[in-house]
Parts: C-alpha cells; sequence; structure tokens
C-alpha cells in the first residue's frame, strides 16, 4: 500500500534494468554439491570401468543424477550429460564384460 | 530210452547253469530270495555287484554333460550315463550274468559308495544362465531407486513452482501498485514489465522491481528448498528446514542516512555479524534483547548506535516485528553493506569494497518445509513491511551527534583497513614505479635511431635527478620540522 495516497510512488523515469549479479565464484561457495557430485560421478565410472565393478558403475549413475537435480543454472548442460552419458557406458560395460548379477558384500 | 537220455541233458544242462549261479551264491545271504523269474537274476545281481570290488570303475564327473567311465571293460559302457544304466535295467533278455553287462550299470552303485572318497561337488548353474529375473535383484533395485528418484524430481519441481506462482499471485497487485517495472530479465531491448519470475533454478525464483522513489530497486529471490532432489528432502526429513523469501532493496544515496541496524532472531544475527563486512566492523557488540521496546524474547537487535534503534523502533514497526516474530529471520538495514567478508589467499584485499545502501530482508516461509501454495499469503503483511521500511528509511535521520558518532565510525574502519593493507599497498606502489622504469628502458633498448636514443636517456636521466632533489627536500623540510 503507498504511504501517501495522493501520490503514487511509481517513477517510471527512475527504471532501473536488472542486472545479474556478477558471479565470481560466488556460485561454487553458496553450494559446491554438483560439483563435487560430477566429480565423484567421474571417479566412480572410471573406477568401474576400469575394475570392472559393478557397484562403482552404479553408483556414478546416482551421482550424475544428483549432481543434474542440483545443477545451478548456470551449469554447462555439456558437462552435465557427458558425465551422464560416461555413467551409463561404465554400467553397459560392466555388464556386457560380466553378465552375472551383482552380488551383495553381505 | 533216448527220451530218458535227452532228459538227461537237459538236466544236466539246467544243472550247470544253476550251479554257475550257485557259486555266485555262495557267499551270499539272500540265495533263498532266488526266484526262477526274468528278472531275478539281475535283481540279485544288482544288489551283489554293489558290494563288488569298485576298483574296476573310476568316475570323474566334473560335470553333468560329459561323465568319463574309465572301464577294463567293452565298449558299450563308454558313456556310462546313467540313462544307460537305466535303460539295461529294462532289458528284458535272460542272459547268463556277465560281468562285462553290467559294468555301466556298476557306475551307479559304485560312484555312490565311491562318494566317500571323492565328494562330487554339484556346481550351480552360472546365475546368468538361469531365466530367471530373480537372481538380478540388486539390479531391479538399483532401477527402482532410480526411478523413485526421477518421480520425485519431477514432483518436487512441479511444487516449488506452484509455490512460486502462488506467491506471485498473491503479492503482484502490491508490487504493481509501487512499482513501474515488475519483472526483468536483464535480456530485453526495452525496459518492459515481464509480470513473471525468473527461474533460475529448480529451486530459486527471482523477480526485479523498480521504478520507485527512494529506492534504485528491489531484488526478491525465493529460496524454496530442493524439493527436486531426493538425498535432500531425506536429509530434511532429520532436520526441517523452511523456505525462504529473500528481499534486497537498493537504496538511492541521497535517501537514506549512514547507520547500520540489524534485527531478527538470535542465531541468524550471530552468523551474520560473524559473515557480513558491515556487521563485524561496524556492530561489534552482541545481539541484544530488543524487550526494551516490546519485541518478543525470539528477537534480538544489532546496531551502530543506541539512536539508530530507538528511531527504528517505532510503534509501527514494533508492531509489524511482534505479529510475524516467527516469520522474520532476519531484517538489515546498512549504508556500508558490500555482501559477505571476501576471503583472499594474498591477504587483504588492496581496496574497500564498493558499498551500497541496501535494506535487507529474510522472511521464512510458515510451515517449516511442509509448504502449501495457500501458506503464500501469510507472506503479505511483510511485504507490507518492506515497503513502509523503505519510506522509513528515506524519513529517518539521525541527529547532529549521531552523524558524527557515525562519520567518526566510518573513518575509524577505513584508518584501520590501510594501516592492515599499508605493507601491501608500499610492494604494490614498488612493483609498479619498477614496471614503469623497465618499460622506459625497454622502450629506449628498441629505439633504434641513436639519436633519439640517447635524447631519451638524457630524459630519462633528468627525471632521476629531480626525483632524487624532491626528495631531498622533503627529508630537509621533516628535518627542519622536528627542530
Amino acid at each position: 500500500m503507498s504511504t501517501n495516497n495522493m501520490s503514487d510512488p511509481r517513477r517510471p523515469n527512475k527504471v532501473l534494468r536488472y542486472k545479474p549479479p556478477p558471479s565470481e565464484g560466488n556460485p561454487a561457495l553458496d553450494d559446491p554439491t554438483p560439483d563435487y557430485m560430477n566429480l565423484l560421478g567421474m571417479i566412480f565410472s572410471m573406477c568401474g570401468l576400469m575394475l570392472k565393478l559393478k557397484w562403482c558403475a552404479w553408483v556414478a549413475v546416482y551421482c550424475s543424477f544428483i549432481s543434474f537435480a542440483n545443477s545451478r543454472s548456470s551449469e554447462d548442460t555439456k558437462q552435465m550429460m557427458s558425465s551422464f552419458m560416461l555413467s551409463i557406458s561404465a554400467v553397459v560395460m560392466s555388464y556386457l564384460q560380466n553378465p552375472q548379477p551383482m552380488t551383495p558384500p553381505w | 530210452m533216448k527220451v530218458l537220455h535227452t532228459f538227461c541233458i537237459v538236466l544236466l544242462v539246467f544243472g550247470s547253469v544253476s550251479e554257475a549261479k550257485f557259486d555266485d551264491f555262495e557267499d551270499e545271504e539272500d540265495i533263498v530270495e532266488y526266484d526262477d523269474n526274468d528278472f531275478a537274476e539281475f535283481e540279485d545281481v544288482m544288489e551283489d555287484s554293489v558290494t563288488e570290488s569298485p576298483q574296476r570303475v573310476i568316475t570323474t564327473e566334473d560335470d553333468e554333460d560329459e561323465t568319463t567311465v574309465e572301464l577294463e571293460g567293452p565298449d558299450e559302457n563308454q558313456e556310462g550315463d546313467f540313462e544307460d544304466v537305466d535303460t539295461q535295467e529294462g532289458d528284458t533278455e535272460s542272459e547268463p550274468y556277465d560281468d562285462e553287462e553290467f559294468e555301466g550299470y556298476e557306475d551307479k552303485p559304485d560312484t555312490s559308495s565311491s562318494k566317500n572318497k571323492d565328494p562330487i561337488t554339484i556346481v550351480d548353474v552360472p546365475a546368468h544362465l538361469q531365466n530367471s529375473w530373480e537372481s538380478y535383484y540388486l539390479e531391479i533395485l538399483m532401477v527402482t531407486g532410480l526411478l523413485a528418484y526421477i518421480m520425485n524430481y519431477i514432483i518436487g519441481k512441479n511444487k516449488n513452482s506452484r509455490l512460486a506462482q502462488a506467491w506471485f499471485n498473491t503479492h503482484r497487485e502490491l508490487l504493481e501498485s509501487n512499482f513501474t517495472l515488475v519483472g526483468d530479465d536483464g535480456t530485453n531491448k526495452e525496459a518492459s514489465s515481464t509480470g513473471k519470475l525468473n527461474q533460475e533454478n529448480e529451486h530459486i525464483y527471482n523477480l526485479w522491481c523498480s521504478g520507485r522513489v527512494c529506492c534504485e530497486g528491489m531484488l526478491i529471490q525465493l529460496r524454496f528448498l530442493k524439493r527436486q532432489d531426493l538425498l535432500n528432502v531425506l536429509a530434511r526429513m532429520m532436520r526441517p528446514v523452511s523456505d525462504q523469501v529473500q528481499i534486497k532493496v537498493t537504496m538511492n544515496d541521497e535517501d537514506m542516512d549512514t547507520y547500520v541496524f540489524a534485527v531478527g532472531t538470535r542465531k541468524a544475527l550471530v552468523r551474520l555479524q560473524k559473515e557480513m563486512q558491515d556487521l563485524s566492523e561496524f556492530c561489534s557488540d552482541k545481539p541484544k534483547s530488543g524487550a526494551k521496546y516490546g519485541l518478543p524474547d525470539s528477537l534480538a537487535i544489532l546496531s551502530e548506535m543506541g539512536e539508530v534503534t530507538d528511531g527504528m523502533m517505532d510503534t509501527k514497526m514494533v508492531h509489524f516485528l511482534t505479529h510475524y516474530a516467527d516469520k522474520i529471520e532476519s531484517v538489515h538495514f546498512s549504508d556500508q553493506f558490500s555482501g559477505p567478508k571476501i576471503m583472499q589467499e594474498e591477504g587483504q584485499p588492496l581496496k574497500l569494497p564498493d558499498t551500497k545502501r541496501t535494506l535487507l530482508f529474510t522472511f521464512n516461509v510458515p510451515g517449516s518445509g511442509n509448504t502449501y501454495p495457500k501458506d503464500m499469503e501469510a507472506l503479505l503483511p511483510l511485504m507490507n513491511m518492506v515497503i513502509y521500511s523503505i519510506d522509513k528509511a528515506k524519513k529517518f535521520r539521525l541527529n547532529r551527534e549521531g552523524k558524527q558518532k557515525a562519520d567518526k565510525n566510518r573513518a575509524r574502519v577505513e584508518e584501520n583497513f590501510l594501516k592492515l593493507t599499508h605493507v601491501q599497498r608500499q610492494e604494490a606502489a614498488q612493483s609498479r614505479r619498477e614496471e614503469k622504469k623497465r618499460a622506459e628502458k625497454e622502450r629506449i633498448m628498441n629505439e633504434e635511431d641513436p639519436e633519439k636514443q640517447r635524447r631519451l636517456e638524457e630524459a630519462a636521466l633528468r627525471r632521476e635527478q629531480k626525483k632524487l632533489e624532491k626528495k631531498q627536500m622533503k627529508m630537509k623540510q621533516i628535518k627542519v620540522k622536528a627542530m
């Protein structure tokens, strides 16, 4: 509600355009989750591929999903897609090399 | 005679045959069971052959496909499969007992006795060859988990979107009556209201409003919970967190006096005091209780000086703060706002950060995570408070004393900063001077014309001389003054 009913508080001549806040590393400071998850996803998928560990590959898929869900708008979609593809390929390769189902550790 | 003769021969033949049989049965207990029918021989023979020496048959049973049987016997029992043995059982030929005939037969009973010596390892069929999906239960679990995550992502995203829209619908009228420009993403050529929120993320929505007296603009940020991330949802089940609405009003320089003031929950103020540059420098005391002004116990005050608090806490403001205390996280007015403290690796930054006159509000959406679109209506009075604060900030002016104190404080802060960075600034200046000299020398060296070179060198020398003289003059002056 305006403080003065007589005059309109709006001033069309004082309009300022929106300037997106300069992001000088602030996004990374605010919430590092997507970056960590991306990195973890890549590490796990490499482990899964090299060491032929199925559970690593599955964890990598989960990491890339979590990274995608937490991603910021300024995040590069190519990065997301590449980590996602890598994790899927890790899963597929693990199963092609060894079609046996995963055995639980217990 | 002849008949008698043939009968004798037959008898003899029978006798010899039966004698042979009896020979076998001599040591046996089951002679009584001997029956004169076709299968009788076989039955007894089967039992007999169990106890016979098993060394004759060696069976290696590695896999079901081939059971290699090494026998001394004929080829007819090479395979030694149980099936063959079975068929032999059903053999209706009543032949005299022959060792070789039953050799394959003996496999089965012999191997059962050889169990004690060579344990048979029955190997499972490899799981992937089994035609059952049950063995892949872990994989199915994983895929189910992924599907659950995707479902949660979609549901969470939609919920956040609905909450944002509900907030905007509730507040649109108030905003449009106060600001010319409601909604701008900065990309259009003309400054026209987009009339909708900017979606920065799945859980963050921005709105820029501008075109009002007193302020340059107002940025509203709806920071919802990460409902689209299942991990976050699970974490929130342990520790409930609220959605937040953050409002940042940038004031015109002439429309706000110089003071730093904050009010909010004690926890929030302690955190802000640590994080924010201006609060840590100007409000060094611990957050004080606002009971003196009629505020509830949950709220505390951080202020540069008492006068500011007295001026800010008028009846209307107190009314707002008391009635909506549960939704207020922090309210921060500052003319020296420069954001959170910047941590730099090289020590102190060389220059004081830029400051802006700002009013900051952080509100918690009621519901503590379980928010519904209709809860957004509860935030409308808080927006009224924001508008009121803007006008109040314009009206409120410090008196002379207060202004002096404020100016002193600011000078003190600047001095401290300069002292801290003195050494760094000196070094920076020194390095800049060296750079200049080097650049000069480079230029002189690169000059091809020897005449020009000489002239430039002389000019540089003269400049150096002048500088030295100036320095000497200064030293003399200082000495005179000291005396």
